[in-house]
Order: C-alpha cells, then structure tokens, then sequence
C-alpha cells in the first residue's frame, strides 16, 4: 500500500452509489416494503367491495369501476408507507453512527441528500408499476394508458421524493427512528382528508371545505382527471406541478436540517 | 513539513459544560501519539473536532496542513477515522461497505476492488466478506472498522477507543495492525484510549488529558521517570488501615490508592521493601496483600490528577508480589 492522491469524488457516483445502498437496504428488509404493496391493495379491495354502488349516487365521476376511482388513493397509499423508509433509514444511520462515517468521507452534501431520495423515488416508481398492473388485472382502466402510465409514475416518484425528503428532514433534527414513526400518521391523516377516497362534493361540511384546500386533493383530482378522461395536459399539469412543489418544499426543509446536524 | 496535527488553545462547550477547554496539540509526521484518559475527559470530543464532526466553540486547529474548520473538506479527504463506536451497516456486507466508501472517496474501481480485497485479508475478513455485517462479532465489526478507515490510504488516522469492548485476542491483533500501518507506510495515528497499557504499547508520545485538559504530555516511559519512586501498594483490612498509613508515612509519599489499598511512592525502592514489611509487622498491621510496581502511567495520572485512573490497577501486571 502506497500512499495516493485520488481525484476528487464525483457527485454522481456518490449519489448512485448513496441511491443503491438505499434501495439494497429496503430491499433487504421485506417488513419496510411488504407492507406498503399489500396494505394499500388490501384496503382497496375492502372499499371497492363496501362502496362500489356509491358509483350510482348523482355527482359521482363516471368510472367503469371503484377500483378505477382509488387507483389515485392507491398508488399515494404504497408512496406514503414506502417513502417514509428513507426517513426510517436516516435515523438509523444517526443512531448507529453511521452517518458520522458518511460525512466523515469527502461526500458532497448534495449526493447525501440527493442520494437518499432517488433511491425513495426509484421504489415509488416500482410501487406505481406494481399497483396499476395488479388492479388492471381485476379491472381498473386507464382511458389513455400511455399517457395515465406516464403521468402516474411521474407524481408517484416526485411524491416519493418528496415524502422521503420530509421523513429524511424529521430524521436529521431529531436523530430518532420513533420520531420518524410519529410523524407517519400525520402523513395519512392528510390523505384520508382529501379527494383520494369519495368525492367531497359528496360528503359535504367541514370535510369538503377541508378536502378543497388540501394539497393532495389537487393531485388525486389530477390525477383521477388523467385516469377517466385520457390526456388532460391541465389536469396532469395540476397534479405535478403541485407533487413537484410539495417536493421542492421538502427538499428545502431537508438541506436546512442537514446543515443544522452537520454544522455541531 | 507541515504537522500532521496541530491544535492550539482547542476549546468545545455544550452549553455550559466544558468538555475541552483550551488543549494545545502538536503530533509528529509517522507518531503514534496516544491520547489517554478516564470517560468523560474530552479525549472523544477532541477527536470530533480534529475530524471536522465538531465545531470548535474557540481556538484553532489543522490536520495535514488543513484548517478543520474552514478547509473541512480536505481535511476528509486525507483521514481516515475508526470512531468509538464502530460505525458501520449491519444490512450491508463487508465487501459493500468497502466498495461504498470507495466510491464516497472517488478511488477507480478497479483500484478499490484490488485494495479492499488486501484490506479484508489485513484485518483477517477475506471469509466473511460477503456476509452482513450484522452477523459479525464485536472484534470483526472493529476490524472491518478499521478497514473502511484505511481504503483510502489516509495521510492521519485516528482511532477512538479502537479496542473498548474487545477480547484481549481482537485487542492484541489490532494492536499489532496499528504497529504495521504505522512501521511500513508511516501513517501518523491519535489513537484515544483509557487503557495505560494500550498507550503504553503503542504510543511514541503520549497527552494525558482530565477535565477538558491535557495535564501530562511527553514519553511514556519519561514521564514515568519523572513520577521517581514506585508504588508500593497494600491490601489491609479497614481496622488496620490508620496504623498501616501512619507507617507507611515514614518511607515515602502517599498517593492515591483504590477504596480500601494504601499506596505510597517507595523512597529507595525494592532494596527498602523488607524494612517496610518489618516496620508494618511491628505496628500489628496484619497484610492481606503487598505489591510493589515500578512507576506505570496510572502513576503518572495519578500524580497529575490526585486520582487513579478509572479500572486502571487491574489491567496494571505487578512487577514484584508479596504478602
């Protein structure tokens, strides 16, 4: 062994190599992604089995199946219960110190981050695929399938992002799994006050004033829009400009919490 | 040539506690220098902020030329760190592990895979390489350790603690590791440790540090000369332990002993120890048990700090015993 000068890291590498470790991980520990395929299927079914005649009710949008109406509600399911693995991982990592050894080595911020959260939006990406091929199978139906393909994957990997990125910036203030964990039903409370399962118009009161303000119902219109009707460049623009935005937010809040943590 | 390590009036507060308070440091190109002492001394947090983990809340410090502050990224590039604890993936393999820390490094490929496979022999893990790291013993996990501290053929490395926790058969082997980086490649190491033998074995020079500062800092075995005496040591019942400690006055000085042991700084040496079992025979003292060392870095802290090092007499090896 002799002593060598290396050229400087490349941000890439280090980011793929960052994205890798983070897919290997949850691949390796079937209890973080086993549920987030089968619970939102399961809960799926469920509905679609207890609410299917609310199809006939005057105002419900014309969909050949309920299992069509909460492909949205879904594929945003698996992404919440999946993503949050970034954010269970980062903690993990601060409290076995593995974190230290990261930022230890001559990494950019950039690839710490970065890495962590392309990691998230390849499994959501793989999430989406599952969900539409096993509910095409029992009779979802895209309008345009390249196009509602296409604009699915696209929010299902920026929602993944972006909730990786906020489980990630819990996990760096904190440094605590538990804390992570504690911040998932707030997650899920969001979706189940939104469009995602029975259209507020519907439901009427609070819950629709709520559902009307709240962001994930501008992207399950969106996307519901793009589902029953084919190409809508409105309704798929709508859906990810808004998961782009949440991500951007997140983002900011995660760099923030990285320099908080690094800079002891 | 510039000093691999170089710290002064180094302080680190949290809150209103000093963990460091103004710890001036000066280690030699291809040193071993040891930095030793109790849990809580500031031996950990000093290494956090030679390694840019920690900020410095006051004073400056440079490590391979560079400010650990303001040039923190290339102070990463050249060191290599095994902290406390060893910091490591258990879903990983070894051979993952080395490869990501690699790449995090930017060294080619084929380089990396050529050198992490001469690391994994090193350290004595070419068959456990592809296991996770979750299923490796205390000693592997240490050594593997080591290994991702050592890809990138850092210029300084430090070791936190390298062998808390180990066997004494991992311990040795590490030991013996650190002798070879730092014999063949002439690899500058601040090793931590709060064992007197550890810094003993390994280190050219040694700082010890209490309370946030260094209060001895030299050789081993001159500061240990300049302790004199040795230490005579003895195990009495309590009843005997006023009438034990009034004679012993008259043959040296006392010095901090363990609840329950009297020890003093033998004037004259083993040639007086005969008198001394006399003159304790004489007084009615009945001995449970005698010991006489010749001065050792506990003695040294000792006299520094008016207090035995935590644990420190059971991993000292009595040169002489009697009684």
């Amino acid at each position: 062994m002799t002593v060598t000068a290396h050229p400087r890291p490349s941000a890439v590498a280090q980011a793929v190599a960052i994205a890798g470790r983070s897919v290997r991980g949850v691949l390796r520990q079937p209890p973080q992604w086993v549920p987030s395929l089968v619970f939102p299927l399961f809960f799926n079914a469920v509905s679609a089995a207890a609410f299917d005649r609310t199809r006939a009710l005057p105002g419900f949008p014309e969909v050949n199946s309920f299992l069509t109406f909460l492909l949205p509600a879904t594929i945003l399911q698996g992404v919440l219960l999946g993503a949050t693995a970034a954010g269970n991982d980062a903690a993990v990592d601060i409290e076995n110190g593995f974190f230290d050894r990261l930022v230890l080595s001559p990494m950019s911020r950039v690839s710490l981050l970065g890495g962590r959260l392309v990691g998230s939006m390849a499994l959501g990406v793989v999430q989406v695929v599952f969900f539409l091929s096993v509910l095409s199978v029992f009779g979802a139906r895209l309008e345009n399938p390249l196009a509602g393909v296409l604009v699915l994957v696209v929010v299902g990997a920026l929602l993944a992002g972006a909730v990786g990125a906020f489980s990630v910036s819990i996990a760096l203030r904190t440094g605590s799994v538990e804390a992570v964990n504690g911040f998932f039903p707030i997650f899920f409370a969001a979706l189940f006050m939104s469009s995602a399962f029975f259209p507020p118009s519907l439901s009427g009161g609070w819950f629709e004033t709520v559902a009307s303000i709240n962001p994930i119902t501008w992207i399950v219109d969106g996307l519901r829009d793009v589902i029953i009707e084919g190409w809508v460049p409105g309704a798929a623009a709508r859906a990810i400009a808004v998961s782009a935005a949440l991500g951007v937010l997140a983002i900011f809040m995660a760099t923030r919490s990285l320099a908080a943590r690094i800079r002891t | 040539m510039t000093e691999p390590i170089l710290a002064e009036g180094l302080v680190r507060k949290f809150g209103d506690l000093v963990a460091v308070d103004g710890i001036d440091l000066c280690v030699a190109q291809g040193e071993i220098f040891g930095f030793l002492g109790p849990n809580g001394a500031g031996k950990s947090t000093t290494v956090r902020m030679l390694t840019t983990l920690l900020s410095p809340s006051a004073g400056t410090a440079r490590v391979a030329g560079f400010d650990v502050v303001s040039q923190a990224a290339q102070v990463r590039r050249v060191i290599g760190v095994a902290l406390q604890d060893a910091a490591i993936d258990p879903i990983m393999t070894g051979r993952e592990l080395l490869k990501l820390q690699a790449v995090l490094h930017g060294i080619p490929r084929r380089i990396s895979r050529e050198r992490g496979d001469e690391l994994l022999a090193r350290v004595g893990l070419a068959a456990a390489a592809d296991r996770r790291v979750g299923t490796y013993s205390g000693g592997m996990r240490r050594r593997l350790d080591l290994a991702l501290a050592l890809i990138h053929e850092p210029r300084v490395l430090f070791l936190d603690e390298p062998t808390t926790g180990l066997d004494p058969t991992s311990r040795m082997a590490l030991w013996e590791e650190v002798r070879r980086l730092n014999g063949e490649f002439g690899t500058t190491v601040l090793l931590t440790t709060q064992y007197l033998e550890e810094a003993d074995q390994l280190a050219g020079r040694i700082a010890i540090i209490d309370g946030g500062r260094i209060v001895r800092k030299g050789e081993p075995e001159a500061l240990k000369d300049a302790v004199g005496s040795p230490t005579l040591r003895i195990d009495v019942d309590p009843e005997y332990l006023a009438r034990a400690t009034e004679v012993l006055e008259h043959f040296g000085e006392m010095r901090p002993a363990r609840s329950g042991r009297l020890a003093i700084g033998l004037d004259g040496g083993a040639s007086r120890l005969a008198e001394v079992v006399r003159a304790l025979d004489a007084a009615g003292v009945v001995l449970n048990h005698m010991e006489l060392d010749a001065p050792s870095l506990d003695d040294v802290f000792a006299e520094a700090t008016g207090r035995r090092l935590e644990g420190a007499e059971e991993t000292q090896a009595p040169v002489e015993v009697s009684g």
